[in-house]
């Protein structure tokens, strides 16, 4: 699970670099959390591309996350990159009022969607490329919001745990402050990412190594020394979430068909 | 004699573009006083093609553009990978060796991965063939990435009689070690490592770099003399341009010392292959 970070970083670098450079893009666009994931994907964006050629959005809801909106600005100021804060609640707001929930999900998924949204709608205005900010991890959970956070032009840090993004982190020296922060998907106050799994994400990303990486059985997993039960939730997340993972199925009709035999690399023409 | 390797990043479909980076690296190869460059594997093409196979296919015997690598190859010999239509239809992973004017060989890959993060059987028709063929250089054979990894192909051009192994790649980097490259690239160099020492032939590995679709193509190409040693060795990720004399009197030197070739019995091998494949259960 050790990876070499300078490496790492130099393909992340060069991976943002060389992408920006196909789609014919200069600028970049990301939400900036306070956290750890964006923060370091910002970082990578500003060495990649120059920091005047990044955009961050920082996107609370009302007055809720206020330190972390804090510590997006301050690490946005320290980057040098350009930011805004865009509150999302005006738009939020009518629509619960007018179908009201109290389903934390349900709410959090629609925040989630609305700053997709303006995301989408800043990065065309501003010509930037959307950069995602999911890990391995939240994309082998599935936890994540599908075409909400999840969605991107380009996901620089995807094949990261973690684990794995905490290295890189603490090797690209982002501040104390974000590395020590508890991990949190922001879906309502006090909510922590490993709280809502039930499980720690050294333990989770151990897990998921052997599952995924080294294609152990559940048997060979579970007596390497983990908990059945663990094993068995971690399983149950990943299967549950592929439909997260993939374009929406099409049912076959003509003998060429979009997602079936119709081939073409996501780098076509670029 | 100066072997040069050309560790580019093709433009993904774009054959127009891609002959130019060729010309520009035959014109610099040429500059050096090179006498051998390699280009990595589909470098004509670039490697994730899929369904633009039959887009950038083409005919050597009468496409312009080789028509043009003939030309050029009157007073420098290089390697070329593309996608070769061999008859109408059937597209192969090619690589042509152009010296003196005209193609000395061509080399259609063997072994196709399609595995994992690999398809290229879903694209390509497979060749039949490691051949052994003359050169200004001595004997040389040729193969194309997934080939290096079966270790009976390399095993057919040392019987053959080859004195430079020449490896054309797109291999995408994985797996971290802590050094700072993939590992993956390690297992080519092992490979490399092993099979000039007990071919004792220079073995010429070219690997391209640059992301396609996320793939990142590791480069770390290189040049092994035929006692096992490593002589020359490119960038890891990122473009390199590497020149390197080599002594193909060292091929005699270590022959002389250790006469593998000599003693080789490949009728043995062949007879026993033989038993083997006749004793197959279904």
């Amino acid at each position: 699970m050790k990876i070499n970070p300078s490496f790492a970083e130099k393909l992340l670098m060069r991976f943002i670099k060389e992408e920006f450079s196909k789609l014919n893009f200069k600028k970049g666009i990301l939400g900036l959390s306070g956290g750890l994931d964006s923060s370091v994907c910002a970082l990578l964006a500003a060495k990649a591309l120059g920091p005047k050629y990044i955009i961050g959005l920082i996107m609370p809801y009302k007055d809720s996350f206020g330190r972390d909106v804090k510590d997006a600005e301050d690490f946005a100021c320290h980057l040098g990159i350009s930011f805004r804060s865009i509150d999302i609640s005006p738009m939020v707001d009518p629509y619960f009022a007018k179908y009201p929930t109290n389903n934390r999900i349900l709410r959090g998924n629609k925040m989630a969607r609305e700053r997709m949204s303006i995301l989408y709608d800043v990065s065309a205005r501003e010509r930037a490329l959307v950069l995602g900010t999911s890990n391995k991890t939240e994309l082998l959970l599935g936890y994540g919001t599908i075409h909400g956070d999840m969605a991107c032009a380009i996901n620089p840090m995807g094949d990261l745990y973690k684990t794995q993004i905490r290295q890189l982190a603490r090797y690209m020296k982002i501040p104390d402050k974000i590395l020590r922060k508890k991990p949190t998907a922001g879906l309502w106050a006090g909510q922590t990412d490993e709280g809502e799994l039930g499980l720690t994400y050294t333990k989770i990303d151990r897990i998921l190594y052997q599952l995924v990486d080294l294609k152990k059985t559940k048997k060979e997993v579970i007596s390497s020394g983990f908990q059945k039960r663990d094993v068995e939730k971690i399983i149950t997340l990943i299967k549950g979430s592929e439909f997260k993972r993939k374009m929406s199925p099409i049912p076959k009709i003509s003998d060429r068909t979009v997602g079936h035999n119709f081939l073409f690399p996501f780098d076509w023409d670029r | 004699m100066k072997v040069a390797l050309a560790q580019i990043c093709p433009k993904l479909g774009d054959i127009r573009k891609n002959f130019h980076m060729h010309i520009d690296c035959i014109q610099k190869a040429k500059r050096k006083k090179a006498d051998l460059l390699i280009f990595p594997e589909l470098s004509l093409t670039g490697y994730t093609l899929k369904d633009m196979v039959e887009e950038v296919a083409l005919q050597p015997r009468t496409n312009p553009l080789f028509k043009q690598f003939k030309t050029l190859s009157r007073n420098i010999s290089f390697v070329v990978g593309f996608v070769e239509e061999k008859e109408k239809g059937l597209f192969l992973n090619s690589a042509a060796f152009f010296s003196q004017g005209k193609i000395l060989h061509i080399h259609r890959k063997v072994f196709l991965p399609t595995y994992g993060m690999f398809e290229e059987l879903k694209f390509f028709g497979q060749g039949i063939n490691f051949t052994s063929f003359p050169t200004p250089f001595g004997k040389a054979g040729m193969m194309i990435c997934y080939d290096f990894l079966h270790f009976g192909s390399s095993y057919l051009l040392f019987v053959g009689g080859s004195e430079l192994i020449i490896v054309i790649s797109a291999a995408p980097g994985r797996g971290f070690v802590d050094d700072a490259s993939y590992a993956s690239s390690r297992m080519w160099e092992l490979m490399g490592e092993a099979i000039s020492r007990f071919s004792q032939t220079f073995v010429i590995y070219c690997n391209r770099v640059g992301y396609e679709d996320g793939k990142s193509f590791a480069g770390g190409s290189f040049i092994y003399n035929p006692g096992g040693q490593l002589i020359a060795k490119s960038l890891y990720v990122d473009e390199d341009f590497l020149v390197k004399k080599i002594d193909l009197e060292d091929i005699r030197r270590f022959r002389k010392k250790r006469p593998y070739r000599r003693d080789e019995k490949p009728e043995v091998i062949c007879e026993a292959l033989k038993r083997i494949i006749e004793n197959y259960e279904d």
